[in-house]
């Protein structure tokens, strides 16, 4: 069990997170979201016990990070940034954790096949891929054979058949009664690995579900092309409508319902060429509730 | 504790760091034997002394080695990975500084052996040794210790600043300007400055030290172990409340 508990952290006068406070439990995947900024590294970073918070808590199975007595068989964490030394191979790096950990270096064998890189293994990190980095960091993250994993941006740098295998493996982990948080911001990935979405925006919290939940709950929009976009948008806000110029000429029509939009723009007696209701992709939630929408931007 | 240590010295084995301080220590104490030797006076106590005293002259090398081993970890990231495995950051930042000082005594000893094994023969041909076995016996006894020293304190070093560079330039100016300076306006400092403790330790004659008296040994030993022990210390107490 990870959980966050009204925190909130402050940088100088940068307030880096607001009272945020969520909890990811046994056998879910817990997907945390926000734009850059939006406090998702700072809080991971809290809960790992690398970052002391302001005001509230972050624990991990009820208890603050730094006084967790085996960590390594807790919480498995990776992490964003550089964190390697370019000069140690893969294996030493990890030899050096499993040292430190009192784990043997059978284990440190096993994670690396667990996360195919055997076969690079003895090579200096600096000679590495972005996504072999992140395999090594995984690697790392499994040595202790965890019961949470804490994930920032795991899918940084895999190609997709490495994202594939991340999604199989973190659906695996859940599968296996453990606990999985992870921050991305690559949102079709996300939707299809998560059980639980929590998104955050400037620090605070803006929205807790289901991926389902939070696709349902948001107003699905209409899509319109026509001979004369302004003059449709125009005649659509007369009625009190909204409706935002996309690219080329086409309108996000929101709030309506396809019969009005058509009506409208025969009224106008303007032509349409496409017209079709748009199911809200979690990137679409994702936007309207972090106000990163075009016009926000 | 140990699990922790040796973890420490496996980063130290792996990084090609350590090896190239300890090439270029090796080089540095067969360079200065070897002329010291051959061109020093082996005339009296004191300058047999200052030739057998090859500690002295790495121990700035080890200094500077457990600066880059103890701001290292800051600067590569790899402090996070080590405070995920170890969250008390007292037991984690203790475990450095040993490892420094042990990675110190390992190559302290190998000065010992070069430079016994040069100098001894070579001083025992030209009938100039005038020091007996227990005197060189602590001679080289005192030069491991002062490299250990050097270590776990170059390591507090560069665990408090976090910056390779500034730890290093810091160094560097306390021993060079710093040290010298307040020696000559302030009478009887000499001997307690790391020039001072160096030579104490080391075995050389207190005039290599402006002339000024030297500690005695053990006591020497104890400073530069309280320096450590504040520094290690202070370390200590300001990671476990930084953000990492």
């Amino acid at each position: 069990m990870l959980e966050v508990n009204n925190l909130t952290k402050r940088f100088g006068k940068t307030l880096a997170v607001d009272g945020l406070s969520f909890r990811a439990s046994p056998g879910r995947v817990l997907g945390f979201l926000g734009p850059n900024g939006a406090g998702k590294t700072t809080t991971l970073r809290t809960l790992l016990g690398l970052t002391l918070p302001t005001a509230g808590s972050a624990t991990v199975e009820g208890r603050p990070y730094r006084e967790l007595r085996d960590p390594v068989h807790v919480v498995g964490a990776v992490l964003e940034g550089p964190q390697f030394h370019p000069g140690r191979s893969g294996r030493n790096h990890l030899r050096v954790l499993a040292a430190a950990a009192g784990l043997p270096e059978s284990r440190v064998d096993e994670v690396l096949r667990l996360v195919e890189l055997e076969g690079s293994a003895n090579r200096r990190v600096k000679g590495y891929s972005l996504g072999m980095r992140q395999r090594l960091s995984l690697a790392g993250a499994l040595l202790g054979d965890p019961r949470a994993l804490v994930l920032d941006e795991p899918a940084n740098g895999l190609d997709p058949q490495g994202i594939r295998w991340l999604r199989d493996f973190v659906r695996a982990r859940a599968a296996a009664g453990h606990t999985v948080l992870f921050s991305s911001h690559v949102l079709a990935e996300v939707a299809q690995t998560v059980d639980e979405v929590v998104v955050v925006s400037r620090g605070r919290l803006v929205a807790r579900g289901t991926v389902e939940e939070l696709t349902r709950d948001a107003a699905a929009s209409i899509r319109v092309r026509s001979s004369d976009p302004e003059r449709l948008r125009a005649a659509l806000q007369g009625k009190g409508i909204t409706a935002d110029r996309d690219a080329g000429e086409w309108l996000s029509v929101h709030g309506s319902s396809l019969e009005d939009v058509g009506t409208t723009a025969l009224e106008q007696s303007t032509a349409v060429y496409e017209l079709f209701s748009g199911q809200q992709t979690l990137e679409d939630v994702f936007l309207e509730l972090t106000g990163e929408t075009d016009a926000g931007r | 504790m140990s699990r922790l240590v040796s973890s420490e010295l496996l980063k130290l084995r792996t990084a090609r760091t350590f090896w190239g301080f300890a090439a270029a220590i090796l080089g540095l104490v067969l360079l200065i034997t070897v002329l010291g030797l051959a061109l020093g006076d082996l005339n009296s106590e004191n300058s047999v002394r200052s030739q057998l005293s090859t500690a002295a002259g790495t121990a700035l090398l080890v200094l500077v080695l457990g600066v880059v081993f103890g701001a290292g970890e800051y600067r590569h990231g790899t402090i996070a990975w080590t405070l995920l495995v170890t969250p008390d950051r007292v037991r984690a930042v203790t475990a450095k500084a040993l490892a420094s000082g042990i990675a110190g005594l390992v190559l302290g000893l190998v000065v010992a052996a070069v430079t016994a094994g040069i100098a001894v023969p070579w001083l025992s041909v030209e009938d100039s040794l005038r020091l007996s076995g227990g005197e060189l016996a602590a001679l080289f006894l005192g030069g491991v210790l002062l490299t250990m020293l050097s270590g776990a304190l170059g390591a507090g070093v560069g665990l408090l600043l976090r910056n390779q560079v500034a730890g290093v330039v810091l160094l560097l100016v306390v021993v060079f300007i710093v040290d010298p300076a307040v020696s000559a306006v302030a009478e009887g400092y000499a001997k307690y400055s790391l020039s001072g403790l160096v030579t104490a330790l080391s075995g050389g004659p207190a005039e290599d030290v402006s002339g000024d008296e030297l500690l005695p040994f053990g006591v020497a030993a104890l400073i530069w172990a309280a320096y450590t022990a504040v520094i290690v210390a202070a370390a200590a107490a300001i990671t476990a409340r930084r953000d990492i």
